[in-house]
């Protein structure tokens, strides 16, 4: 048969995969500390690396599908460190100790809901609104505390974040549900697919019958019930209840989410590239304080990585739409 | 009464613009008056209003660049560490060991490092094509670790003769801040109202596609205001380094979120394309006012942040339902 321009099937245009980019860059980093410091590839250090990376790994994937979903919420670190505050300050008061496990999870689920219900429901820019609310819960922990550190010692918790399972710190183990169960949601269930297509055409999926605004509000919830439980390892691993606990959290989670080439117009993004991209800036925090560089490098640092990257998936979509 | 009768009768109501929102806040900032000074006399003299009247322009200044950029459709989170910088640089030239520096040229080089910042964000979100937030959250973190490079605890600025530029009192009681605030609204307010340009960027806030079909070219016309925001953020780090007579590295931590506040408060839509910076200077004024007002009340100084919190979802609920509103409006 003759193969004219007609009759060939439209080939779509070969694109190196954000995966394998991602990795490289990963890898690259990694050679690069394995020279600036010989206590890098250490079981010790890596199980540092590991464990820093367990909260803003579990934040920065529950909060995946919600930016999908062309969500948003920027006040996890707020919510969080409000939740390890009220924690602290109702253990120092003697309550029992699993009712405070309960309440340290169901804050930020209830600050999840608020803005989900708040944004949905009034059609808010998610962004700005969370902005508000960051505001009002530090506000509320600052007015609790004064800004000092509630110390919150505990045997479970102590247990908690300094035992293994099996060779594996069970925050480690947290971390690892977590991707399980919402790499399982995104992939194999039809919420998954639904958040998807909310993201790619909210109205589309409207008008195909799909509950657009209950699932947003559902996954700020879920993005609640994973802070409260990240500020529950927080307790654990800082042993204080603290309000400023979120400021070094907030920045990395979203340059992780954004790192992974995610789109704030929504329908694209994987747990794996989140993932992919929350180890990218922890590899490079970890790194740089191991080699000693001051805390305004390594912000510098983080904040350039996460311009030049996304600069580059913006330059490589240009490309691919010209071709 | 129809629906467009009733429209009709709303928008002969307001004096300023169809749909201004700058009326309502006057009222509530004349209710505001009243309430603070019911509950602290203090509140109104002479003495408190001078207070506010230098600490709000500053505010009020960064807000006339940010609603620049907001109505151009794109967001700007970095100019809290614009105006940290600013300042930091502003305190490090005036600290040089044997070596003066002249005031106008460390006023200009603190201004650079503003309308540089702004280029590098408007460079990456109109060239590049990257998400404004992304793009500012990114250069809030850069330009913050470079300040904390700089200096690591306070530095003093001795010089009289700069410090006067924040802290003199025209007449007696016109703060010198107030007056570049005016001269900024105004000269923004003219650019925005009247230039080619400036109406450009409303055009292409509402509607970026109707303005590309119309020949307006977007980013020439998004890149600008990021440039004023960088400019107007600076001018905030440094009139703020003359008033408080040093500098910090965490200074501007934050500021977005109230400057934010002002804007969205003074009508600014965050959809982009609509607002005026009339209604921009009465929010400025009311922001200003709250954190005297409620120190004045006893109210401790943590709960400021959250009022304005508090503000700003009211503001955004607000703007919503005027957005709804409005196409309401056209489907008729």
């Amino acid at each position: 048969m003759k193969s004219s321009p007609e009759s060939m099937p439209l080939k779509k245009p070969k694109r190196i995969s954000d995966v394998l980019i991602l990795s490289i860059f990963l890898v690259l980093l990694l050679i690069l500390f394995s020279f600036t410091s010989e206590n890098f590839f250490t079981y010790a250090n890596i199980s540092t690396m590991l464990n820093n990376m367990v909260i803003a790994g579990a934040i920065a994937i529950a909060i995946t599908p919600l930016i999908v979903a062309r969500g948003l919420d920027i006040s996890f670190g707020a919510s969080l460190a409000l939740s390890t505050v009220v924690m602290a300050i109702l253990y120092n008061k003697g309550y029992n100790f699993f009712l405070i496990i309960l309440i340290g999870i169901l804050i930020p689920t209830l600050v999840g809901l608020i803005n989900g219900l708040l944004a949905e429901a009034f059609n808010l820019i998610p962004l700005i609104l969370t902005l508000g609310t960051t505001s009002i819960l530090i506000a509320l922990g600052q007015v609790m505390t004064n800004g000092n550190s509630i110390p919150m010692l505990t045997d479970p918790l102590f247990y908690f974040a300094t035992k293994s399972f099996l060779k594996i710190p069970f925050p480690i183990m947290v971390l690892a549900i977590t991707i399980i169960v919402y790499w399982f949601l995104l992939t194999y269930t039809k919420l998954g697919k639904k958040i998807y297509i909310i993201g790619s055409n909210p109205l589309t999926a409207r008008l195909s019958g799909i509950k657009v605004k209950q699932i947003k509000v559902l996954l700020y919830v879920l993005l609640g019930i994973v802070t409260g439980v990240s500020a529950i390892i927080m307790v654990a691993i800082s042993g204080i209840g603290y309000i400023y606990h979120g400021n070094n959290l907030t920045l990395p989670v979203l340059s992780a989410v954004f790192l992974g080439g995610m789109s704030l117009a929504g329908g694209e993004g994987s747990i794996w590239k989140t993932l992919l991209g929350t180890l990218i800036i922890t590899v490079i925090f970890t790194g740089l304080s191991l080699a000693n560089i001051q805390f305004y490098f390594i912000q510098i640092f983080q904040g350039l990585a996460l311009l030049i990257i996304v600069a580059f998936y913006e330059v490589r979509k240009k490309r691919a739409e010209i071709k | 009464m129809s629906i467009n009768k009733r429209e009709k009768i709303l928008n002969q109501l307001n004096i300023f613009n169809k749909n201004s929102i700058a009326p309502s806040l006057v009222l509530v900032y004349v209710l505001m008056i009243i309430l603070f000074t019911l509950i602290n006399p203090r509140f109104f003299s002479l003495g408190n209003f001078k207070g506010i009247f230098a600490t709000f322009s500053i505010a009020g200044i960064m807000a006339v660049g940010l609603s620049t950029v907001v109505i151009s459709g794109n967001f700007d989170m970095s100019i809290g560490s614009i105006f940290g910088l600013s300042a930091v640089i502003v305190a490090k030239l005036f600290n040089i060991d044997g070596f003066t520096v002249p005031i106008p040229v460390i006023i200009l080089a603190a201004l650079l490092c503003g309308l540089v910042i702004g280029a590098i964000n408007g460079f990456f979100v109109t060239k590049v094509g990257i998400n404004s937030i992304i793009t500012t959250l990114a250069t809030l973190a850069i330009f913050r670790g470079i300040s904390f490079y700089f200096s690591l605890e306070n530095i003093s600025i001795p010089k009289e003769a700069f410090l006067i530029l924040g802290r003199y009192f025209v007449f007696g009681f016109l703060p010198l801040p107030f007056i570049y605030f005016i001269v900024a609204l105004i000269a923004g307010y003219i650019f925005l109202r009247f230039s080619r340009h400036g109406r450009n960027i409303y055009l292409v806030g509402a509607n970026s596609s109707a303005s590309r079909l119309a020949g307006i070219n977007i980013s020439k016309t998004q890149f600008l205001p990021f440039i004023i925001s960088g400019l107007t953020a600076s001018m905030g780090g440094i009139i703020t380094a003359a008033q408080v007579g040093f500098t910090n590295a965490t200074f501007g931590n934050g500021y977005e979120f109230r400057i934010l506040t002002i804007c969205v408060l003074g009508g600014i839509s965050l959809i982009g394309g609509r607002g005026t910076l009339i209604g921009v200077f009465v929010a400025a004024l009311i922001i200003g006012s709250i954190s005297n007002g409620l120190a004045l009340i006893d109210i401790p100084i943590n709960w400021r942040d959250a009022f304005t919190g508090i503000i700003l979802i009211a503001a955004i609920l607000i703007d919503s339902f005027r957005v709804s509103r409005r196409e309401r409006l056209k489907l008729q």
